[in-house]
């Protein structure tokens, strides 16, 4: 036994260091640096200077940062509607057997494939612009006043602006996931439903869905995490300097670290760091809170 | 992480050179197990357990090997990693840099294994971290002569074209963990200010070279006021940030001189509209420098600052300045889409293409959008009107440049300033300035670029000088909250009132 033991922290070695040097540094770094006052993201820990918990009371009593936390709450809540339900339907709709079903998968899943800065400039400069998009275009064909004459992009939309073009993005990734959950339900539950009488309706609520609790988990964790960290749409939507509709606490903690916009703005990686720390806690929250509606499923097939 | 971080080798050569004995540790490794193996002809189980237990050395060896192995995959990680962004910006340069050069440098470190250790910079290359994208007009410039300046001088330079992100993101901690720059550019204040402790003092370099003979004057007494009294940038690309205007639309609404007061501005606007044409437009990026530049015309800058960082909003210069645009608004004088105009949206769609007037802009806009406006849209240039009872005038405003900055840890100085006086005197300057419509920094280059011509009385009447936005984005906690309202209040869906009330709602 103690022979093997020896063999064990020989190979282990290896991992746990690098584990140790990978996760665990960074994260200690991070939760360190943020009860610090510091300038540059590299400065030496002998700049730092210990600021107690004033990182954080400074964050919680700053307005720009709680409507960075309320933005991505709102992305987070209304995007997940969003997405994982037109992302279950196409799944749903995909794999009943449908004529060309690779050919609507394909184009579902075409925005993934295109780079996001060229897809938020589309929908940014062409499908919203109040004087030639494709939104004022299809109004006026239509005689939808209100379509037409909609302003997507001023301060008071912006939000749904971005909502709608990132929904757009994320629906083909996670529909791939569904999809995938429901070819592995095996055909024999279908037939013997049909046999039954049930209708397909009955079909996806009382088999479907019941048998896709793991992947609607991997699903949710995913795009929770991806919230979280959610930046490059943001900053695609408020090009130069950010907005009280895009910001997000990423963009916010971009800001303290490297600064804002175009002006010289005073830096502190330390709120920065106080930032990721709040961010993760978050995301561990949602994960612990889905791990408790979403048990472990005992269904086997 | 810092330490291997630190001693890495940064080209892609000596990335190979790691790689190699990274390969090597694996024959070796692999030799020695299979002989182990074969020697004790048994059960492998069995063979592990005289490794672990029995032969001591045998422990040891596979131990160390296991922990070299893994140090040589970082190493190996780091190379590749830090390869990578450099091939984007270096590779085209180095396949154009005489053939000759190239071979004999990647053979000389391989030869010698100590010079694996030695500073990069003792191969004599000049390191040249650049702001520009290499598709820019500007880095086309620069290449272009510092392939010239090689030439001439027999002197290298490895110029990386990081771009605006990458030189924010990436200088300081490239810096911080040693990395050989010589020489960098960005903007004055954020060379001068973020940057300041890295940088080399110009002073004597500038005077043994006679540098200022030909320099803007009042770029040269910028950068020393923001590098605290001493030269340690020299300007170059400089801009000012004043009202760009189709001189066009001007001439048919009847506007023969440029307002210079407040009521001159009202009385333009009112022609232009009577004109059928837009007065002003303005982008998401840049509408917070009218409310900056009013508010430093009626209190000036320091003041307006000092609003901005303590959430003064009581201040009655906020509601002055609020009231002179909800007057603007009432009367139309702003584009119908300004609160929906997401940059690039108004420059490109309104100004460029002739629907409106006036764009409170730096002087970068024509080369911008040259390719939207066509060859004979005509520029004109006015400083933001004076207004009454106002501290400053037409004097006052934001002007700067891009600077070169020296690494104070440089190796190379005295080359490092070569090139700099290279590249912003002369011919290169005016090659720059040709390429990317810019204003040169050689005064002797008098001869600025059309578009620009009727920018120059603008930028020599100033004296005085604002920071970006004159103050108005000073505060980043505030800065998208003053955006989201005063574009609201420019649209006409907010008062004057309603704009102070909101900015003293978000406190700060």
């Amino acid at each position: 036994m103690k022979k093997n033991k020896t063999m064990i922290v020989v190979f282990l070695t290896p991992a746990v260091l690098m584990f140790c040097i990978i996760f665990l540094y960074p994260i200690v770094r991070t939760i360190l640096m943020s009860f610090f006052k510091i300038e540059g993201v590299t400065d030496a820990v002998s700049k730092w200077e210990f600021s107690g918990l004033a990182n954080y009371t400074k964050l919680f009593s700053t307005e720009l940062f709680r409507i960075s936390m309320w933005n991505i709450f709102r992305i987070w809540l209304f995007g997940g509607i969003i997405v994982m339900g037109l992302a279950i339907l196409f799944a749903a709709i995909l794999t009943s057997g449908i004529r060309f079903k690779n050919v609507f998968r394909a184009i579902i899943y075409m925005p993934n494939v295109v780079s996001a800065v060229a897809l938020a400039t589309m929908w940014l400069q062409y499908v919203f612009s109040p004087k030639f998009g494709l939104f004022k275009t299809i109004g006026e064909l239509l005689h939808w006043e209100w379509l037409a004459k909609f302003q997507w992009l001023d301060p008071s939309h912006l939000f749904t602006a971005l909502l709608v073009a990132y929904c757009f993005g994320m629906v083909g990734y996670h529909m791939l996931i569904f999809a995938s959950g429901i070819e592995r339900i095996g055909t024999e539950y279908y037939e013997a439903a049909t046999l039954d009488g049930a209708s397909r309706i009955q079909q996806f609520r009382y088999i479907t869905l019941p048998l896709l609790k793991g992947v609607t988990k991997t699903n949710i964790t995913m795009w929770s995490i991806s919230s979280a960290g959610f930046f490059l749409w943001s900053q695609l939507f408020s090009m130069v300097v950010s907005n009280t509709q895009t910001i997000t606490p990423v963009v916010y903690m971009y800001q303290n670290i490297f600064g804002a916009g175009n002006s010289m703005t005073e830096r502190n990686a330390g709120i920065g760091a106080a930032v990721g720390v709040l961010l993760s806690v978050c995301v561990v929250l949602i994960f612990i809170v889905c791990d408790k509606i979403f048990k472990d499923d005992d269904i086997e097939f | 992480m810092y330490k291997i971080y630190k001693n890495r080798a940064y080209s892609a050569k000596r990335w190979l050179d790691k790689t190699k004995t990274f390969g090597e540790m694996v024959i070796i490794m692999k030799t020695t197990n299979s002989a182990g193996l074969r020697d004790k002809n048994s059960r492998i189980p069995v063979n592990f357990e005289q490794i672990g237990g029995k032969s001591m050395k045998k422990k040891l060896l596979s131990s160390l090997l296991c922990v070299a192995m893994m140090a040589a995959t970082l190493t190996g990680c780091g190379g590749s990693g830090d390869s990578t962004p450099a091939s984007d910006g270096t590779a085209a340069p180095a396949e154009e840099a005489p053939a000759e050069e190239a071979p004999a440098e990647e053979e000389a470190p391989a030869e010698d294994a100590a010079a694996e250790e030695a500073p990069a910079a003792s191969d004599g290359t000049l390191v040249y971290w650049s702001m520009w994208d290499a598709a820019e007009p500007q880095a086309q410039a620069i290449k272009q002569s510092i392939e010239a300046f090689t030439a001439e001088t027999g002197i290298a330079v490895d110029v990386q074209f990081k771009g605006r992100t990458g030189i924010r993101e990436g200088l300081q901690p490239a810096l911080d963990a040693g990395t050989n720059i010589d020489l960098f550019d960005e903007d004055i204040d954020r060379v001068n200010s973020t940057w300041g402790s890295y940088l080399l003092d110009l002073e004597e370099l500038a005077k043994a070279n006679d540098y200022e003979s030909t320099a803007n004057a009042g770029l040269m007494a910028a950068c020393r006021e923001v590098g605290g009294g001493t030269l340690k940038s020299i300007p170059y690309q400089p801009n000012v940030f004043a009202y760009f205007y189709n001189v066009a639309i001007f001439e048919e609404a009847g506007v023969t001189a440029v307002p210079t007061t407040w009521d001159e501005f009202l009385d333009t606007c009112q022609k232009i509209k009577d004109a059928g044409y837009t007065p002003i437009t303005n982008d998401n990026a840049y509408i917070s420098s009218m409310f900056g530049y009013h508010m430093s015309r009626l209190i000036g800058e320091p003041a307006t600052e000092e609003v901005v960082k303590n959430g003064d909003w009581d201040n009655e210069a906020v509601l002055k300045t609020a009231q002179a645009y909800e007057e603007l608004a009432s009367k139309g004088y702003f584009s119908e889409t300004i609160e929906s105009n997401q940059w690039p949206a108004g420059q490109n769609t309104e100004l460029a293409m002739g629907t409106a007037a006036m764009y409170l802009n730096g002087s970068w806009l024509p080369n911008e959008v040259k390719d939207i406006a066509g060859e004979d849209f005509q520029w004109g240039c006015f400083s933001y009107p004076a207004v009454e009872g106002g501290v400053d005038g037409t004097e006052a405003s934001n002007y700067g440049a891009q600077v070169f900055a020296i690494n104070a840890k440089s190796t190379m100085p005295e080359e490092a300033f070569q090139l700099i006086t290279y590249l912003t005197k002369g011919e290169a300057d005016a090659l720059l300035s040709e390429m990317s419509v810019g204003i040169p920094a050689d005064s002797a280059n008098a001869e600025w670029p059309a578009l620009l011509s009727n920018v120059k009385p603008v930028m020599d009447s100033l004296s005085t000088r604002y920071p970006w936005g004159a103050g108005a984005e000073a505060n980043a906690d505030m800065t998208p909250i003053i955006i989201e309202n005063f574009t609201k209040l420019c649209g006409g869906s907010l008062d004057a009132q309603g704009f102070v009330d909101a900015l003293k709602a978000a406190g700060n």
